[in-house]
């Protein structure tokens, strides 16, 4: 874990005031700052409403940050613009909760798998053909899946097909939220180590968002929780989970304990 | 004393194509005070079941069980007029179990109405004081809001509180912590706990996390493709698992493992409803299959408190 690849500074994110004489409302993001040594996977836990959410949005640049400064790759990420946005957001792959509203129903996976190579300028031919198999098949599924459609699919397939398109533009940071909460616990285990593998094998950043602690801490290297908009508490996954520091935090990893003392 | 008591349970749903067997045989007895979970992946048929139980199976399902009884009566004929009366249904959205154009007070009092000939004054207490045992802060001024103006963990009480207000004795509970944030979740879990205790009512637990298992319940189901695989105290089932497919399910969790460590995933699908199993519905994914499993069904192992359906003899619970 060298320089970070995305480090955030005092980021504030706050949404319009509903009407013209409304109050303005309090951030959704209040001065959030963290940093993401390249390699690792930051896991972000939060519950609804705690800006979870509209801090990824803003590290997508799909809403705008009040202030508060980002960096990718080195880059001054919110000073990016047009075409220099365009390009530097291929370093981004992005994979969401529901693979069955994130994945056309009308497209045959060879063409959802292509759609980024595409739109980057890639010729369409025997190639790109190969390139979408190798991805498909590097994801776990074998390449006569190209032809299918993303509702043939079950659950865990369609959110395979989901991560084998983050990466086809080769991304160096995967940001994904909630990628597992709408699966069944055994596939929830293929998904997870399939995120583990790829990580290993491409030596990606994970920015991983979701509620169940449990899971991300798991794949995570780092923790942040975060509640009501700013960040609760941050740390290594191991010592947070030990020794968490802050109420809310202890409430959190409490939730499951049950389980693991086997005793109710 | 049993409350529910099934036995071979089979929901079918005839097509052009042939039989789809939404729930190919399960079996549940719940004592009367206790949590009992039903725990399954998607397409187990434990909402099915649920449902059921409900009378409030879609139309063209054929329903058969060798036995199928509700504090001693039948519920293949009598189902739809208990539910409301005897049973009642929370379920995982309460968002949708709740009108958004009614005021709580309402919806409580259209409850209250339809169980009671009380007059308006007296069901309006009632109202207040089901709403104060879900644990909800102010019920006199809640009776004025909108649901939508609550939180999911409120509104998921004010569904729990129209339950109680039926008298049901069993409660059908499918996934009720689902769509909540975990520790409204587990406050939740919490109240049906302490209303077990207190009113002495029947859960029936439908759920597919083994947190909630270890959390509220006494005993518990496993299903597997529409089967009832292994039933037991939960702490044996959550610890001690028999059934292989139970077993796997245990496994796959990331607490099962060390923290980065590959997760033990079960490969493979659940068979297709539309299937006729010949041998173990469980036996393409076991990874302790032997010959016979393809062929027969497996036989039921273990005591009357802790059984389960397998080929293997593993010894006794």
């Amino acid at each position: 874990m060298t320089s970070p690849i995305l480090d955030v500074q005092d980021l504030v994110v706050r949404y319009k005031p509903r009407g013209l004489f409304a109050a303005t409302p309090p951030p959704a993001v209040n001065r959030v700052s963290f940093s993401l040594p390249a390699g690792a996977t930051l896991g972000v836990v939060g519950e609804s409403g705690s800006g979870k959410s509209s801090l990824l949005r803003a590290i997508l640049r799909l809403i705008p940050a009040e202030s508060g400064s980002i960096s990718f790759g080195g880059q001054d990420w919110l000073a990016l613009t047009g075409p220099e946005l365009r390009l530097a957001r291929q370093g981004i792959g992005v994979v969401s909760q529901n693979p069955f509203l994130s994945l056309s129903p009308r497209l045959t996976i060879a063409q959802i798998l292509s759609e980024p190579l595409l739109a980057r300028g890639d010729r369409p031919g025997a190639d790109m053909r190969e390139k979408t198999a190798l991805l498909l098949s590097r994801c776990g599924l074998p390449p006569d899946f190209l032809s299918r459609r993303a509702r043939e699919l079950s659950g865990g397939q369609a959110q395979r097909v989901a991560i084998a398109r983050a990466l086809a533009l080769g991304p160096r940071l995967l940001v994904l939220d909630e990628p597992t909460s709408a699966l069944d616990v055994s596939v929830q285990a293929q998904i997870l180590n399939l995120l583990m593998e790829l990580k290993a094998e491409f030596g990606l950043s994970m920015l991983f968002v979701t509620h169940n602690l449990k899971v991300v801490a798991h794949i995570s290297d780092l923790l942040m929780v975060m509640q009501h908009g700013v960040v609760v508490e941050a740390g290594p996954t191991e010592k947070l989970i030990a020794e968490p520091g802050q109420a809310y935090t202890r409430e959190l990893v409490g939730v499951g304990r049950h389980f693991a003392m086997s005793t109710r | 004393m049993t409350l529910l008591d099934v036995k071979a349970l089979s929901v079918t749903f005839p097509t052009r194509t042939g039989t789809v067997r939404a729930v190919r045989s399960v079996d549940l007895q719940i004592e009367r005070g206790s949590i009992h979970g039903l725990i399954g992946e998607s397409g187990c048929g434990k909402t099915m079941t649920g449902m059921a139980l409900l009378g409030l199976l879609p139309q063209g399902a054929r329903i058969a069980a060798e036995v199928f009884r509700f504090d001693g009566m039948d519920l293949a004929t009598q189902a739809a007029s208990l539910r409301g009366r005897r049973i009642a249904l929370i379920s995982q959205d309460p968002a949708a179990a709740l009108n958004p154009v009614l005021t709580i007070g309402r919806q409580m009092d259209d409850v209250l109405r339809t169980h009671g000939k009380q007059p308006k004054a007296e069901r309006r207490a009632a109202a207040t004081a089901l709403l104060a045992a879900t644990g909800l802060a102010g019920p006199e001024q809640l009776l004025k809001r909108y649901p939508h103006q609550l939180s999911g963990g409120m509104q998921q009480r004010v569904v729990i509180a129209q339950a109680l207000a039926t008298g049901a004795d069993l409660l059908i509970a499918d996934e009720p912590t689902t769509a909540l944030d975990v520790t409204v979740g587990a406050q939740v879990l919490t109240l049906l706990r302490k209303l077990v205790a207190e009113r002495g009512l029947t859960i029936l637990m439908i759920t597919h996390d083994m947190d909630v298992v270890a959390a509220v319940c006494d005993r518990a189901t496993v299903l597997y493709a529409g089967l009832s695989v292994e039933e037991g105290p939960a702490r044996a089932i959550l610890t001690d698992p028999h059934h292989p497919y139970a077993a796997a399910l245990l496994a796959a969790l990331p607490d099962a493992v060390q923290r980065g460590q590959k997760l033990a995933a079960i490969e493979g699908r659940i068979p297709s409803p539309a299937q006729t199993l010949t041998g173990c519905a469980f036996a393409p994914r076991c990874p302790s299959v032997l010959s016979v499993c393809h062929q027969t069904p497996p036989p039921q192992r273990g005591s009357s408190d802790h059984r389960w359906l397998c080929h293997l003899d593993r010894g006794a619970a």
